[in-house]
């Protein structure tokens, strides 16, 4: 039987009635730590057009994030920034290419990936599992935290327009940037490609891949803990975030995602609030979501909101 | 660099290894077993002495089966099968995947940073962390081998470029797939680019420009090119797309080089028909038929 039309799939994701309250309570304990930010200059990776940081700053649960941050040498006195959030499994990049293109670039590294992972680290796979059955310590609680305080970072730093702040990412980091653009108002444009972590309950129908397959594993050892798994993965699911989000944003996906199924980005796509918001589909593309056309089109969105813009 | 001095330095790095015992431990891991497969941790010992781990999964019912040797990456993470491949692929193929040492799982003493793992300690071909990798990949081989579950006569070795050098040094291998990304013509390929890994090398060289020469050396030993002739496995060259630093054009010396039959894929851009052709290439090469039903779901037809 031909499969149908992903734009035909409806979700099964339902928003908590007290997710507001979930998340603001969260917010309030993450405002009551001070950022502390460290950024300490990185030779090794500093050239002539880019200066290159390591940064860090202190997160939700008092845990250390680790960043790299990269700013072009030449810039107006306030530039453009953008924030680049990492995939589930790939080591978080240093992000230059943003920096040449002239915005002072952030690059997070959430509890649990290399450099932040001293005090929290559930390791991979695990992480997507890790205390699942309980909103307020399941593992994302702390790591979506963790990148909404990247914003707070970007913020604080001179030589950046707090009135020209982006977000980008994919698969993970495209889910990432989906919760930040809900949860940062700050957040003036944001891209997010092949989202992850957006219409969980429907995904782990939809394929069989990890790293989704892990909650597959869980549920097949504990088929007992179902509904708890189900209730917590509702407050922390890109698509109930998505209602929040404002600003201008556009998606990607790919009609042949063997990682993040193509329906679970047309529900999220239908959901988002915004009303300066288009979906990119890639027909005869996987996970990478069409990235080799599609970067051109990011490059251009960002250029318009962000710097051309002022 | 000659291909007696490259000898010489990798009879070394085996007969190291040769010296140190795998004493494998084997434990069951019922959270990712299924009613198709069982999946076991795996600890080993490469020479250090180093202890690695890797994650092995065996097809229930009556083998031998095709194997699949996924080789350490160039990532902190270990995955069991790469991220994206259908779960039931485990229902057809034995698959061993390994943290080399610096990997997840493999980081303690030493834990590796990405970037950063390409050029630490480069300038010491003696020391160099890869000289490790490239024997801890070779005792995976070495341990995979020895399960009876394997058909020895199947055996694909897959990754980037250390399942190419990895089938150079050790024998067993029948197939390969390779990606290479870090070791060819690595100093040469560096400056023409801004991308990471190899933009670890103009980080480096920028740093530290007195070791320049003793960079290339070290890189010389890992040369995909000079390794080339001692792999008779038929083997899958995943090129980039045309144009990129590692097309098939740029890859022709290698190519040639390969003692086996070999096929070269250039890549379309797209992760969904790279990877359909290389799932495609080892099931028929292993004699799995009906591949449609070990594909992810938005792959089939």
């Amino acid at each position: 039987m031909p499969r149908a039309l992903p734009a035909d799939y409806r979700s099964k994701v339902e928003k908590p009635a007290d997710f507001d309250a979930f998340w603001g309570d969260v917010l309030r304990q993450a405002s009551s730590i001070p950022l502390e930010p460290e950024v300490v200059p990185d030779p090794l990776r500093t050239s002539g057009d880019i200066e290159t940081f390591q940064v860090f700053y202190t997160s939700i649960d008092h845990v250390r994030i680790a960043a790299w941050y990269c700013r072009p040498a030449r810039r107006a006195e306030r530039a453009p920034a953008i924030m680049l959030l990492p995939g589930y499994q790939m080591d978080p990049p240093i992000p230059k290419e943003w920096a040449r293109k002239g915005y002072a670039a952030l690059s997070v590294a959430p509890r649990g990936k290399l450099r932040s992972n001293r005090q929290f680290n559930p390791g991979y796979p695990n992480l997507l599992t890790h205390n699942m059955v309980d909103r307020h310590t399941y593992a994302y609680r702390g790591f979506y935290v963790d990148t909404w305080r990247g914003i707070d970072f970007l913020l604080s730093r001179p030589e950046v327009d707090p009135a020209r702040v982006g977000v980008t990412g994919s698969s993970q980091g495209g889910g990432l940037t989906i919760t930040t653009a809900a949860m940062r108002p700050e957040v003036r444009a944001a891209s997010a490609g092949a989202p992850y972590l957006c219409g969980f309950v429907d995904a782990i129908e939809l394929t069989h891949t990890y790293p989704y397959e892990e909650i597959n594993d869980y549920l097949r050892l504990y088929p007992e803990r179902r509904a708890d798994v189900e209730e917590t993965l509702a407050y922390f699911d890109g698509i109930s975030f998505a209602d929040r989000i404002k600003c201008a944003i556009i998606v990607n996906v790919g009609l042949q995602d063997n990682v993040c199924p193509p329906e679970t980005g047309y529900a999220l796509f239908e959901r988002i609030g915004s009303k300066d918001k288009r979906l990119y589909p890639y027909d005869g593309h996987g996970h990478d979501a069409g990235r080799a056309r599609h970067t051109a089109v990011v490059d251009a969105f960002f250029a318009r909101h962000l710097q051309d813009a002022r | 660099m000659t291909d007696a001095a490259m000898h010489d330095y990798w009879q070394h790095a085996l007969n190291d290894l040769s010296r140190c015992p795998a004493r494998p431990e084997i434990e069951p891991l019922p959270l990712r077993s299924t009613d198709f497969a069982t999946l076991y941790g795996v600890r080993l010992s490469s020479f250090g002495p180093y202890r690695l781990f890797g994650y092995l999964s065996i097809p229930k019912g009556a083998g031998p089966f095709p194997a699949i040797y996924y080789t350490p990456k160039y990532q902190s993470v270990l995955e069991i099968i790469p991220q994206g491949t259908a779960n039931l692929q485990r229902s057809r193929y034995v698959t061993f995947s390994l943290a080399g040492r610096g990997q997840r799982n493999a980081d303690s003493p030493y834990a590796a940073m990405f970037p950063g793992l390409l050029t630490d300690g480069i300038d010491n071909a003696a020391s160099y962390p890869f000289r490790g990798i490239v024997a801890d990949s070779i005792r995976g081989l070495e341990f995979l081998l020895t399960r009876r579950e394997v058909d020895h006569a199947r055996v694909v070795v897959a990754g980037n470029d250390i399942a190419l050098i990895t089938a150079a040094l050790a024998k067993g291998a029948t197939h390969v797939v390779t990606a290479p990304a870090l070791f060819y013509r690595t100093a040469d390929l560096a400056p023409k680019t801004q991308a990471y890994p190899l933009e670890e090398i103009n980080d480096y060289l920028r740093r530290h420009p007195a070791r320049a020469e003793a960079m290339r050396r070290t890189l010389a030993h890992f040369d995909l090119a000079g390794l080339a002739p001692r792999v008779s496995a038929a083997t899958l060259v995943m090129a980039g797309a045309p144009g990129s630093l590692l097309d098939a054009a740029a890859l022709r010396p290698l190519t040639a080089a390969l003692k086996g039959p070999v096929t070269v894929y250039e890549s379309q851009q797209s992760l969904y028909k790279d990877g359909l052709y290389s799932e495609r290439w080892m099931a028929e090469r292993c004699g799995i038929e009906d591949v449609q039903s070990i594909l992810p779901e938005h792959w089939r037809d």
